[in-house]
């Protein structure tokens, strides 16, 4: 009971001091650009730990990874539910963790805990074109761009250094103070690289075969 | 005549059209000559580029072929693949989608995993039935009986012309697993490949013998290719080899080859190029070298007409410079200052011209010192000694007491009278016909019948005679005017056959006559000095035997004549018998 109520006190004391960031994030087009990750890691004030129950969701549906960038904070367990028809075998060869989901099928749920911070990225040995981004970030402040190319954080007034990055994109860092209620609002522009995702034909090719 | 339409009067046209039609012969046989040429070498490069389009064809199954057996090897070795056949059940939809993710990789639109025992495990098309497997576990077959680590071939699936590989999964090595069948279609996008790097138009049929022969695909414009296909087609009956046949007008020169199948009749390969396409720069270029071809005439042509007119005009120069001559008019010249022939004979004209006025002169002269008869007499025989024996009329005229006369009067003057008198007597001798011979001081020695024969001569001198003494009053008349001294003079005229020609030295030849005839008229003119005969102008019986009808005239009787037996009757023309005049006659 206790710990809950200092947690209570502390999320009150910081909205109590809390500051507004908001960031668009446009390419060197103009264009507002989505699934870019915007994080604020604390740089004088400590890291609040992950809630213990906290857990992040990577399903397969459709052949599908759900979502194609995924944003933690570093200790969060991340579920890869199989909601598909077919089996997969999820894998990742990124340094922050080496993994893999050797083939298991439709209903079947693996989970693992991402302690280290950086990019995950993930793919499935049995279909080329799945690929999710998981962004493993050592902070609770982050936010994942939307259509509009806008990513809002609420985070308490101090310095941080902002972090940018997008999957076609570079990382983009730099250090920032917010100040007590107020808002910060910015913009960011990235030079995205093309798109080379492996393309997942639909349908048939030659037909009738 | 054919020829006579292309006769002008005038030379520069003759010689335009000359060089102007042989520069548009030599043209035009070049323009005929590259056009065949062109032509030739089309087909040449043609048939060249069709075993090249050929080589190339076969070369991109192997290389394809050699694609798909090496990728599908790696294939059979991936992971994920041995991960599913290693559980319990074999999860078709699991390896279905893999083998999907697989094709994507390879490239190939058509994968399809079979069991050692070649029955089929998976697909990478969904719902595909089992017939379009048969080829496949036909080379798997001949694989596993030939003990071949992988086997190739062509075939039809789904009616499309395909290359077909199958590769083994080996786990490991040499004991096959499972045998992958990999296809990939021979189709427009095959076809429109080597078109590219050929410029060949490719078309895939079915075999000729077959019951409906059907294209498969081809590069040619939309039905073009059913027009070479099939027993009714312009190619039908065409054996394998290279064979120029025409597709919607166009003559395509054509290869035809045959595509071994795995248990089916062959499908046909037609490589194919429009001649007319191939022609298209050649043609471009003859239409560029005939334009330069015009133009280069017309060039010519003004050129030919410049140089025609440079010869055409001094010609007409020339010409009209002839006539002026042939009129007698020596004084023009041609000013043609020119290096050329032409320039030559300009100049050798007018020397010729100089030449010609020259001669004129002389002939003048001669004309003024000898009677114009004998000038042309002169002229016109070779100059030469020696005469002719002719029949001629002599009369001699001479002036009574002369000697006395020009005694008491200055010698000019005496001169001047002369010239006067002669002047008058000669034109009288010559309006008769008669020529002067000779002036022997102030007598005249007159021709009639030579040089040139004259039938009326004596009647020419007789009438001469008569106006010399008419014209003597007339002078007298004068004479006594101007307070001078009359004349008086005595004519003898006498007709004989004497020698008549070119007497003298070979530097110096007087026209004249000799023989007793002339001596007898200078005999008979000094007759009339005597006061007995009472007459001016005595003639021979001759003479007056040679006019017909014969004149009236009084007899003198009969004189003797030197070394001539007969003596001759003579006549006086006078009728009243006056020895000064004025005379009667
Ligand atoms: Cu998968």
């Amino acid at each position: 009971m206790k710990p809950t109520l200092l947690l209570l006190l502390a999320v009150t004391v910081l909205s109590a001091r809390a500051a507004e960031y908001s960031c668009t994030i446009s390419s060197a087009k103009g264009a507002p650009v989505a699934d870019a990750v915007v994080s604020l890691v604390p740089l004088d004030a400590p890291v609040p730990p992950v809630p213990a129950d906290a857990h992040v969701e990577i399903a397969q549906q459709d052949q599908e990874f759900t979502s194609y960038v995924t944003v933690v904070q570093a200790g969060t367990k991340v579920v890869f539910p199989n909601r598909d028809s077919v089996q997969h075998h999820v894998y990742s060869l990124s340094k922050p963790k080496k993994f893999e989901l050797p083939l298991y099928n439709p209903g079947k749920a693996e989970s693992i805990v991402f302690d280290v911070a950086g990019l995950v990225t993930i793919g499935c040995n049995i279909h080329d074109w799945m690929i999710s981004h998981l962004v493993v970030v050592p902070t609770p402040w982050f936010a994942k761009s939307d259509a509009a190319g806008t990513a809002k954080i609420t985070a308490p007034a101090g310095r941080y250094r902002l972090e940018i990055w997008h999957p076609r994109g570079a990382v983009a860092a730099k250090e920032l103070t917010l100040a007590d209620s107020a808002a910060t609002k910015e913009t960011a522009v990235l030079t995205l690289k093309p798109d080379r995702r492996v393309r997942r034909s639909v349908g048939t090719k030659t037909g009738g075969y | 005549m054919a020829l006579r339409i292309f006769r002008f009067r005038r030379f520069s046209t003759q010689l335009l059209l000359l060089l102007a039609g042989l520069f548009a012969v030599v043209q035009l046989s070049v323009y005929l000559l590259i056009s065949r040429v062109n032509e030739r070498n089309a087909i040449e490069h043609i048939h060249q580029n069709l075993q090249i389009g050929a080589r190339i064809f076969h070369q991109n199954l192997s290389e394809r072929i050699i694609f798909l057996t090496g990728t599908g090897k790696t294939m059979a070795n991936d992971y994920a693949i041995r991960l599913l056949l290693k559980q319990e059940h074999l999860d078709a939809q699991t390896l279905a989608s893999n083998l999907r993710s697989y094709a994507e990789r390879v490239d190939a639109p058509v994968l399809t995993l079979f069991s050692p025992e070649s029955e089929v495990w998976g697909t990478n098309k969904e719902g595909s039935g089992t017939e379009n497997v048969g080829p496949f576990q036909y080379l798997i077959r001949r694989a596993t009986e030939n003990d071949m680590e992988q086997a190739s071939g062509f075939s039809y699936l789904a009616g499309q012309l395909h290359v077909l590989v199958v590769v083994p999964l080996y786990a490991p090595k040499p004991n096959i697993a499972a045998w992958f069948g990999i296809a990939y279609p021979i189709d427009t996008e095959r076809a429109r490949e080597i078109k590219r790097t050929t410029l060949l138009d490719v078309t895939f049929s079915s075999a000729e013998n077959e019951p409906h022969p059907r294209v498969l695909a081809t590069t040619l414009a939309p039905g073009m290719a059913e027009k070479q296909t099939g027993p009714n087609s312009a190619a039908a009956g065409i054996m394998d080899g290279i064979h120029t046949i025409t597709l919607g007008g166009e003559p395509y020169v054509t290869l035809f080859e045959k595509l071994e199948l795995l248990g089916e009749a062959p499908a046909r390969i037609a490589l194919q190029r429009s001649l007319t396409a191939e022609l298209a720069p050649a043609r471009e270029l003859e239409r560029l070298v005939l334009f330069i071809s015009l133009v280069a005439l017309a060039a010519a042509t003004l050129v030919i007409f410049g140089i025609a007119r440079g010869v055409s005009r001094p010609m007409r120069e020339l010409a009209r410079h002839t006539n002026l001559v042939a009129a007698g008019d020596y004084t023009q010249r041609i000013d043609l200052p020119r290096e050329d022939e032409l320039g030559q004979l300009a100049s050798a004209f007018n020397h010729m011209t100089e030449g010609l006025a020259e001669r004129d002169r002389v002939r003048n002269l001669l004309g003024m010192v000898v009677s114009p008869e004998i000038a042309t007499q002169l002229l016109h025989s070779d100059l030469k000694l020696g005469g002719e024996e002719r029949v001629v009329t002599v009369l001699f005229c001479d002036l009574r007491d002369f000697t006395s006369f020009s005694e008491k009067m200055p010698p000019t003057e005496v001169l001047t009278l002369l010239n006067r008198y002669l002047d008058r007597m000669s034109g009288i001798i010559e309006q008769h016909g008669g020529v002067i011979d000779k002036y022997i001081g102030d007598a005249i020695m007159a021709l009639f019948g030579a040089p040139v024969a004259t039938p009326d001569a004596a009647r020419g001198a007789v009438a001469a005679a008569r106006d010399m003494a008419r014209a003597l009053e007339v002078l007298n008349a004068e004479l006594q005017a101007e307070g001078k001294p009359v004349l008086a003079f005595g004519i003898g005229i006498n007709t004989a056959q004497v020698v008549a020609g070119n007497m003298g030295s070979k530097t110096r030849l007087n026209y004249t006559v000799i023989g007793d005839g002339v001596n007898l008229a200078s005999r008979l003119e000094g007759l009339t000095k005597d006061p007995a005969y009472a007459t001016p102008i005595i003639i021979s019986e001759a003479t007056l035997a040679a006019i017909e009808p014969r004149p009236s005239a009084r007899a003198l009787g009969e004189v003797r004549v030197k070394g001539k037996a007969d003596a001759v009757r003579i006549y006086a023309l006078s009728a009243r018998g006056e020895t000064k005049p004025p005379y009667s006659v």
